[in-house]
């Protein structure tokens, strides 16, 4: 079945999403547009990924990833504004003052959601290994009494998430807008993608976590201590989650209790294109949803999820275990 | 000569009347029936009727996780769809007529069909675990589809609606065996009728050899394979079968309430709520979805009362009372608590126990 046809449908379809829009969208338009969505690709691809390893490693469809995301935003907020309080950076002129804020709430959002994450594995998950049944009951279990902790801790109600000063407004080249924050967004993305897939590729740690995507019995047979690899990679994919949610909050610049529900379903369907358990189809199903979406806004706004919810049904029945293999 | 299936079925038939659950079932349907004499309070009225589409609701969701083993998390589409058909033809069209109710039925029912078909053909063919989050997705799409399309579904606003006849809300008939007949009560039958017949052909449906046949890929799917039977077919036949009734319950729930929005019938907390009852009441068993549900509206029914009383006791400590507030907190930990002590639910754990006993003495 690995007609060449087949091997080069990722990128076809890729490409067609890229450049079809170009025919119906003015040139300066797609490319603010483009940015955007790249942006929004990069946001779903922090989300998706955790989501996608933890899948792919640990077996477990892990509902709980929304609240994991929202706690990240969260922690990103009480941080951030801390941090500004104490020294101010935030509001500072200087750019490089600005990306350290920025960056410490985000590392430290990271930080204590992985904690979280480690928590919620070792109580919550493990008792229900192998029983996907069980494991969903038990995620939207811990789902909810994260949600419902956000509420009881921070209040119901929605917040101002606060945006270092440099990072808001746009640049003019060329007469084309490019806004500030989707460029630093992409940017990040993309730093933590190729460490990710560094790790993955080029560290033991990662031959074991891929070899474990493939087969988990045989890592152990190997004589690994495989449930330290578990603990280790929902930790890294909460972590991701959180990290995705702060900067999904800088984006839309508001939190809320149930963000991590909204953007869970777009994770889902990310990690399902893209192929579980696999990092660059995590990156690829990412940015071919924000692009997608972002275009079809601009085009036709009321169709814009309905077109997310087409590229899922239409790669699953091309390629029913999504675009690319586990373990890539 | 008999095979085992049907000297199963002729035991069974011989105890029919004379194993207590039978009794069980009479004084349960004599309960629901003699509700309205027994308490005149609308409130209870209510709760008991939520409880009875409910249990329909989640003893059809049974259907595919209890009896075929898949899990959907997007049961509560189907049951959106039902009451989105009823709204629409009643409330945006005005066609408040009984041969147009039975027609919203219809067509909600082939459209959820039809809908569930189409999905369990595309997601369920590689893993099971696919159909839940293409399911998921599904439903979040179709919520936010319903809040968009202002003119067909009237938005976030919803839709409410008259209804014909004598389930109109100013028909009365007069007094008859000491109580007011009036839409409510008329409606509040209609809907037991309706659920009471649901519920048996959800019976037939599970203890019918296609029932039988969904039990053993639940228990064994490559041994079903090997037995030459098609799972994948069988999946997709349950989940469409669960979505028709889901649509049925779904439009009952809009004849009972008059008023569809997506919140009320169409959202995630509403499918979160359907979880929880069928695990509190326990999976494959169908009546667990009745105590699920019992559990369930009564702790809802109860909880402002309880807040008011926290409230009054502890003044002044708002983290108390917030912590109260969050009733759904508590849910969240019941889901955590009951999948590690009785994985079986309430009605499962009595089994067990029945059978249990029964084993001991002979």
């Amino acid at each position: 079945m690995n007609s060449p046809w087949k091997r080069w449908l990722p990128t076809l379809i890729v490409l067609a999403i890229f450049l079809l829009p170009l025919l119906l969208i003015s040139p300066k338009t797609y490319i603010t547009l483009t940015i955007s969505g790249l942006a929004m690709g990069m946001l779903l691809f922090l989300v998706a990924s955790g989501f996608s390893l933890i899948f792919g490693f640990l077996s477990v469809l892990n509902l709980a990833h929304g609240a994991l995301f929202t706690w990240g935003a969260y922690i990103g907020f009480t941080s951030f504004s801390l941090i500004n309080q104490w020294t101010g950076w935030g509001g500072s002129d200087s750019i490089f003052l600005n990306i350290i804020i920025f960056l410490l709430a985000l590392i430290i959002a990271g930080l204590l959601v992985a904690l979280l994450g480690i928590i919620t594995e070792r109580i919550v998950i493990r008792p229900v290994y192998g029983s996907h049944l069980f494991q969903i009951f038990i995620t939207v279990g811990a789902m909810i009494v994260m949600e419902e902790l956000i509420r009881i801790v921070w209040g119901p109600n929605d917040e101002v998430m606060p945006v270092p000063i440099k990072f808001m407004g746009s640049w003019d080249l060329f007469d084309v807008v490019v806004s500030k924050y989707p460029l630093i967004a992409i940017v990040i993305g993309l730093i933590l993608y190729l460490t990710l897939f560094m790790i993955l590729r080029k560290t033991k740690i990662g031959t074991i976590v891929r070899a474990g995507v493939e087969n988990p019995e045989m890592v152990q047979v190997m004589g690994h201590n495989i449930y330290r690899y578990f603990t280790g990679v929902f930790a890294a994919g909460s972590a991701l989650a959180a990290i995705g949610g702060g900067m999904w909050a800088t984006f839309v610049k508001s939190i809320h209790p149930a963000m991590g529900g909204e953007v869970i379903v777009f994770a889902l369907i990310v990690a399902i294109i893209g192929g579980l358990g696999s990092m660059t189809g995590s990156v690829v199903g990412a940015l071919l949803v924000g692009l997608s979406y972002n275009y079809v806004a601009y085009l036709v706004p009321k169709a814009a999820l309905g077109i997310t919810m087409l590229l899922l049904v239409i790669i699953l029945s091309i390629r029913p275990t999504g675009l690319f293999p586990e373990g890539t | 000569m008999m095979n085992p299936v049907q000297r199963f079925r002729l035991g069974e038939k011989e105890a029919r009347f004379r194993s207590p659950f039978f009794f069980f079932r009479i004084l349960l349907l004599a309960f629901f029936v003699l509700t309205p004499f027994m308490f005149r309070s609308f409130e209870v009225l209510d709760v008991v009727l939520k409880i009875i589409i409910f249990s329909a609701l989640v003893a059809s969701y049974d259907v595919i996780l209890g009896y075929t083993g898949i899990v959907s998390l997007g049961h509560v589409l189907y049951f959106g769809i039902g009451s989105y058909f009823v709204g629409i033809f009643m409330g945006k069209l005005g066609w408040t007529s009984y041969g147009h109710l039975a027609l919203a039925f219809l067509i909600a029912i082939v459209i959820s069909g039809i809908l569930s078909v189409l999905i369990g053909l595309f997601s369920l063919r590689i893993r099971a675990i696919f159909f839940a989050m293409v399911t998921l997705a599904f439903m979040e799409f179709t919520f936010i589809l319903s809040s968009q399309l202002r003119s067909i579904t009237g938005g976030d606003d919803g839709i409410s609606f008259k209804l014909p006849g004598i389930l109109a809300v100013d028909f009365s008939y007069g007094k008859l065996l000491g109580i007011e007949w009036t839409g409510r009560l008329m409606s509040y039958y209609l809907i037991l009728i309706i659920s009471v017949i649901l519920f048996l052909l959800m019976l037939r449906f599970v203890h019918s050899p296609v029932g039988r046949v969904l039990q053993s890929i639940r228990d064994n799917e490559p041994r079903s394979i090997a037995l030459g039977y098609r799972t994948y077919l069988f999946q997709v036949i349950a989940s469409s079968f669960a979505s028709c009734v889901a649509a049925v319950t779904g439009g009952c729930f809009a004849i009972w309430v008059r008023y569809v929005s997506p919140d009320s019938s169409l959202s995630v907390p509403i499918m979160l709520d359907v979880l929880l009852m069928v695990i509190v009441g326990g999976m494959g068993t169908l009546y667990g979805g009745i105590f699920g549900a019992a559990f369930l509206m009564v702790t809802r029914a109860f909880l402002p009362k309880l807040q008011i009383i926290i409230a009054s006791l502890l003044p002044g400590v708002p983290f108390a009372i917030r912590l109260s507030e969050r009733w759904l907190f508590y849910f969240g930990l019941l889901f955590i608590i009951i999948v590690y002590f009785f994985p079986k639910g309430i009605v499962g754990t009595a089994q067990e126990i029945f059978s249990r006993r029964k084993n001991s003495q002979d």
